[in-house]
């Protein structure tokens, strides 16, 4: 059992009208696993993170999480059953304080069924969770609307939303995008104790040296397929990466 | 006669008030301009008559029986048909104002129009206000459309199914993500926008009678309003509502009773000519566009 996937995807495919988003495509991700998602834009890399969380439908495939089929259920239901995601455009709740966003989460059924409901009722926990992920305890940014923040703490405002749900699956879609490089260094940390602490998390990146250090294993898409599956050094060894990346080879 | 003025203008504008309430809720939760709103108001108001007059229920049990049947009918109208149609604007707008449409004539073709339509004040009598002599169903109503205002605001930033509420308003996607569920939360906002429909209902009708016209009108105000406030801001709303109701007025103190019709329709016009997000709206790409 401790070795069965927590996610299966298997077979998926996504047509919109005439164009395949993403081609049967078939993965999976076990508990403490760090999965990266690398692919040229357009290849399919957010359509799959949006397959996977409801947000649309699959013309074909299944996906099943701690082995119950879950495709046909919506965005909040699959929350609940602990599916969270960051978005490659953060999308916070402007006009909240920065904490106030945590306690949306915080007062959803999952964390109420895990810990017993009171935590949507204490701010201490969304100030904890802040600070966790960089909000300063002292400087009282935690407190300012969202709409103020510069986009590095949106970007960790975006990843505390998404561990507020205490979630056992994180999708975090191009979340160093716009970030320094101290910014990124900073933050590799917190995504490394969440693997610690046993959650599974699938990484979309185009941060590729980055992403290389922490992922355990890295699928590469090209045009709605997977092209290539292993650990960094496999992937970018495959004929097929290098001509997605580079363009193909001239005979 | 200006003394007077200020004070029937003050009642005025918290009435208009109280009827977009109800119609701002809804569209700055989900994004549903209700136009069965007007259809909804009178749906209360009648049904309320029903059951003092028919059914022969005490003034109060009716009075509340009638709240709930229209917040029951808001919920189901999303239920069954807005929740097919969600995101689709010109099919919301035609959905809810053919429902709008459908409940008013039915009304009038079942006979339901005339001097016997109205409904009982809550409280008899009149008081001296300054000047000018008020009676206390409209002071009831002052005091309502206060109370009902701080109770939305409070509401919205104090409970937890309140800030669920803004959430969606905010960001129905990240609402989603977060594992709020967005059709109930705007079936609710349906049937509370609903609710505040009838409330007014009940607490207004007794100025006059029960009039199918009327659904016309409060939808056309809630409109007027709204539009002014800017569509969702509780805010904008309130000085709209001041605005409009102190025109209107003036209007009938100073020009003649006649014209009052015109002003929610002509202040539309204005607003939509000169800043089309309204006065405090948050629609900028309205803006953007001019």
């Amino acid at each position: 059992m401790h070795n069965s996937p927590l996610l299966r995807v298997n077979n998926i495919t996504k047509r919109f009208g005439g164009i395949t988003a993403v081609n049967e495509i078939t993965f999976e991700i076990k508990k403490g696993e760090l999965l990266g998602v690398i692919g040229p834009n357009g290849s399919g890399k957010t359509t799959l993170a949006n397959l996977i969380t409801g947000f649309v439908k699959p013309t074909s495939g299944t996906i099943t999480f701690h082995g119950k089929d879950i495709h046909s259920l919506p965005p909040h239901k699959r929350v609940l059953l602990g599916i969270a995601r960051t978005f490659q455009m953060v999308k916070p709740f402007y006009q909240l304080a920065a904490y106030k966003n945590l306690i949306i989460p915080l007062c959803s059924q999952r964390v109420k069924d895990m810990e017993g409901g009171k935590y949507g009722e204490r701010d201490d926990i969304a100030l904890d969770l802040l600070e966790e992920v960089g909000f300063e305890r002292d400087s009282r940014v935690a407190y300012k609307p969202a709409s103020i923040l510069p986009q590095g703490y949106l970007k960790r405002l975006e990843l505390a939303k998404a561990i507020a749900l205490f979630p056992d699956l994180i999708i975090l879609d191009e979340l160093f995008s716009g970030l320094s490089l101290a910014e990124v260094a900073s933050i590799i940390p917190i995504i490394e104790k969440l693997r610690v602490q046993g959650k599974a998390i699938i990484m979309i990146e185009h941060r590729l040296k980055e992403l290389f250090r922490i992922a355990d294993r890295i699928i590469v898409l090209n045009f709605g397929e997977k092209i290539a599956e292993g650990n960094a050094d496999e992937v970018m060894e495959s004929k097929a990466v290098k001509n997605a990346y580079l363009g193909a080879e001239t005979e | 006669m200006f003394l007077s003025t200020i004070v029937l203008g003050f009642i005025n504008s918290i009435i208009l008030a109280l009827v977009a309430l109800g119609f701002n809720l809804t569209f700055g939760i989900s994004g549903v301009a209700n136009f069965a709103y007007g259809g909804l108001y009178v749906f209360a108001g009648l049904t309320a008559w029903i059951f003092i007059n028919i059914v022969k229920l005490p003034y109060i049990v009716s009075i509340l029986l009638s709240i709930a049947a229209t917040s029951l009918f808001g919920a189901l109208i999303y239920r069954f048909i807005l929740q097919r149609v969600r995101g689709i604007e010109l099919s919301e707008v035609i959905a809810t104002f053919g429902i709008g449409l459908a409940v008013l004539e039915l009304f009038r073709y079942l006979g339901f129009y005339g001097f016997e339509y109205t409904l009982p004040v809550m409280f008899e009598g009149s008081i001296n206000l300054f000047v000018v002599t008020v009676s206390i169903q409209r002071v009831m109503i002052v005091i309502i459309g206060i109370a009902l205002a701080g109770g939305i605001w409070f509401f919205t930033h104090h409970t937890k199914i309140g800030l669920a509420f803004r959430g969606i308003a905010q960001d129905e996607y990240t609402a989603l993500t977060l594992g709020i569920d967005s059709d109930f939360i705007a079936t609710l906002s349906v049937a509370f926008g609903s609710t505040i429909a009838a409330i007014s209902a009940v607490a207004i009708f007794p100025l006059g009678t029960i009039s199918i016209e009327q659904g016309y009108v409060v939808l056309i105000n809630a409109l007027a309003v709204s539009i002014v406030g800017g569509l969702g801001s509780t805010g904008g709303l309130i000085i709209a509502a001041f605005i409009i109701g102190y025109l209107q007025t003036f209007t009938s103190a100073y020009i003649d009773t006649q014209w009052v019709m015109f002003v929610p329709p002509l202040i539309i016009l204005a607003v939509l000519a000169l800043k089309p997000s309204g006065l405090f709206g948050k629609q900028k790409e309205l803006e953007e566009r001019v």
